[in-house]
């Protein structure tokens, strides 16, 4: 046996072998690994956790503020709802204009996409695996905090943690239903526009960029009644700024307008209201249009939809 | 073939399995080892090859497990935590292989696998493409250098854009041109004229007489020749022809009709 000394042994595979299914599996979890940077070197970690440190802080600070002031008059102000906590923070929308292209585009730019089709898997499965990987982490982006908050409030609730488990139970469906649609949303917006390009700087920037222009126009066409209810500030009209980075979208209650649909940053906001208060929120633009959680639900099933379409098409067949 | 690009015409089967009707069953089986640079730069080679393995059907500990014992086989085995993006080419081609290994496939596709390697690193490619087939594991191999071919396939299939120019077995093809080099010294004139006579052809190749034999009668002839005429035999011997002289030779014959 001369071959002995070279032959480290090659030993067949025996064990069991998964199809499609595990491919997905796998290739979810080697995205998730990717996104969060484990396995990588700390530079790769710091942007996802440092994100999520920023989502949790409104959490810990309202906490610790209910805790504080538990004996004094004033107790009882809750500074943050559970409905404002969804998708409140702007740190999700970063992460995911950094983290979707960086879990798509080096597969197209290196090429490693024909050796992932060489394996038992479709282009619907790699779509799959890449979105629910971002749906995930969003998800969990967004309940963490919440569990936070709510796990904290327990704690720290004068009439006992158990009544106010049984007072706040709904909480419990409705975080989750408002978080997993707003990740399912962000997470198709930023894979679609990372397939359809190679360079990850160009995706981030569209992905961000995508958010503002439509903002802004939506802005722009709620506008002009909206300074002049300001200038002229008749007493019928009152101006509320909206939560967050909407802010800005400051507008008068008399005149609900469908224009805030296009506002693709906005839009899940209104669909977390539905899913919270039934209806579009008063302080909204678009509180008073007739059927105006019906219609921001058919614009979200149109965008996703849009998106994974543009998701099936750019992964149908890899040739090169 | 492996069921990526719809066929325009035709079927194909892979290891007893219709491609265009079952590719994924196809690809459970096949290792592939495209010729482009493919593997993600900021990840270790054994990250990467373990994460094929998943991806290949097997259970995570299994994947690790085989990715660590494939990146040995093609003598990765020190370099496996490093990142791909500081890999030599040759250690990429290396990498490459092991990918395409490492779920245990039953046919590996390699495209092009000895590309950009230096004289050692080819050889020790192909010694290992070589001993693919004592593992059970069939070879496809593409390329254009056909001396590889020669050293490391029993059967070729050669392709001239898109037409086919010649299958069989290696061994086959490579005895049919039967050529003898013969070096006998500055005085080759004398040899030519003599075998002229008894109507050999020969000819003036690089300084060697290059003699057109049939069978092992003709040989004979010029050693009895060689002898008869006084002149030195420095070198007499059966010319390696090669399968590039095949390939010329076929591609001009079919190119020319």
């Amino acid at each position: 046996m001369t071959g002995a000394v070279y032959d480290r042994g090659y030993r067949p595979y025996e064990g069991v072998r998964g199809g499609r299914r595990s491919a997905r599996a796998a290739l979810l979890r080697a995205s998730v690994r990717r996104a969060l940077g484990i396995r990588r070197e700390w530079r790769q970690k710091v942007a996802p956790f440092a994100l999520l440190g920023i989502a949790v802080v409104p959490a810990i600070v309202n906490v610790g503020v209910r805790y504080l002031t538990r004996d004094t008059p004033a107790e009882g102000i809750e500074f943050l709802s559970y409905r404002d906590y969804v998708g409140v923070s702007n740190s999700l929308l970063v992460f995911v204009a950094l983290t979707a292209p960086d879990i798509l585009c080096p597969d197209r730019r290196q090429r490693v996409l024909p050796l992932i089709f060489a394996r038992p898997l479709t282009g619907i499965d790699y779509v799959v695996a890449k979105v629910g990987t971002m749906a995930s982490i969003v998800f969990a982006f967004s309940v963490i905090p919440q569990l936070v908050l709510f796990v904290g409030q327990m704690l720290v609730s004068d009439d006992g943690s158990l009544r106010y488990l049984r007072d706040n139970a709904d909480v419990l469906w409705r975080v989750p239903v408002a978080a997993g649609l707003l990740a399912l949303y962000y997470a198709i917006i930023g894979s679609a526009i990372a397939s359809l390009t190679s360079r990850r700087i160009i995706a981030g920037a569209s992905i961000i960029g995508l958010f503002l222009i439509t903002s802004a126009v939506s802005a722009i066409l709620v506008g002009p009644e909206t300074h002049d209810g300001r200038e002229l500030a008749p007493p019928a009209a009152s101006t509320i700024p909206v939560e967050g980075r909407q802010a800005w979208l400051v507008v008068v209650e008399e005149d609900p307008s469908a224009a805030p649909l296009l506002n693709l940053a906005g839009l899940p906001l209104v669909l977390r209201d539905v899913v919270f208060l039934g209806e579009v929120d008063s302080d909204h633009p678009m509180s008073g249009l007739a059927n105006g959680g019906l219609l921001a639900s058919g614009m979200y099933v149109l965008v996703v939809g849009a998106g994974l379409a543009t998701l099936v098409y750019r992964y149908r067949e890899v040739d090169r | 073939m492996l069921g990526l690009i719809r066929p325009t015409e035709g079927s194909l089967e892979v290891c007893g399995v219709d491609v265009a009707a079952d590719p994924i069953a196809v690809r459970t089986r096949i290792g592939f080892m495209p010729e482009h640079d493919c593997l993600p730069l900021d990840q270790s080679a054994a990250d990467v090859v373990s994460t094929f393995g998943e991806l290949s059907g097997l259970p995570p500990r299994a994947a690790r497990q085989r990715a660590s014992d494939v990146l040995d086989l093609v003598g990765l085995d020190e370099a496996r935590f490093r990142p791909i993006a500081g890999f030599s080419t040759g250690m990429r081609q290396r990498a490459k292989l092991a990918q395409a290994l490492v779920g245990d496939p039953e046919l590996v596709l390699l495209d092009e696998p000895t590309a950009g390697l230096d004289p050692g690193g080819r050889e020790e490619m192909l010694a290992l493409v070589a001993r693919l087939g004592s593992f059970d594991i069939s070879v496809l191999l593409a390329t254009h250098l056909l001396d590889d071919v020669q050293q490391v396939c029993d059967h070729v299939v050669m392709l001239d854009a898109g037409r086919l120019v010649i299958s069989g077995d290696t061994g086959s093809l490579l005895e049919r041109t039967g050529m003898l080099h013969v070096d006998v010294g500055p005085d080759r004139e004398l040899l030519i004229d003599a075998l002229a006579q008894r109507s050999v052809v020969a000819s003036i190749v690089n300084g060697l007489v290059q003699i057109q034999i049939g069978d092992d009668a003709d040989t004979d002839l010029v050693r009895d020749l060689v002898a008869d005429l006084g002149l030195p035999l420095h070198r007499m011997a059966a010319r390696h022809t090669s399968l590039d002289d095949v390939f010329l030779d076929r591609a001009q014959r079919t190119g020319g009709s």
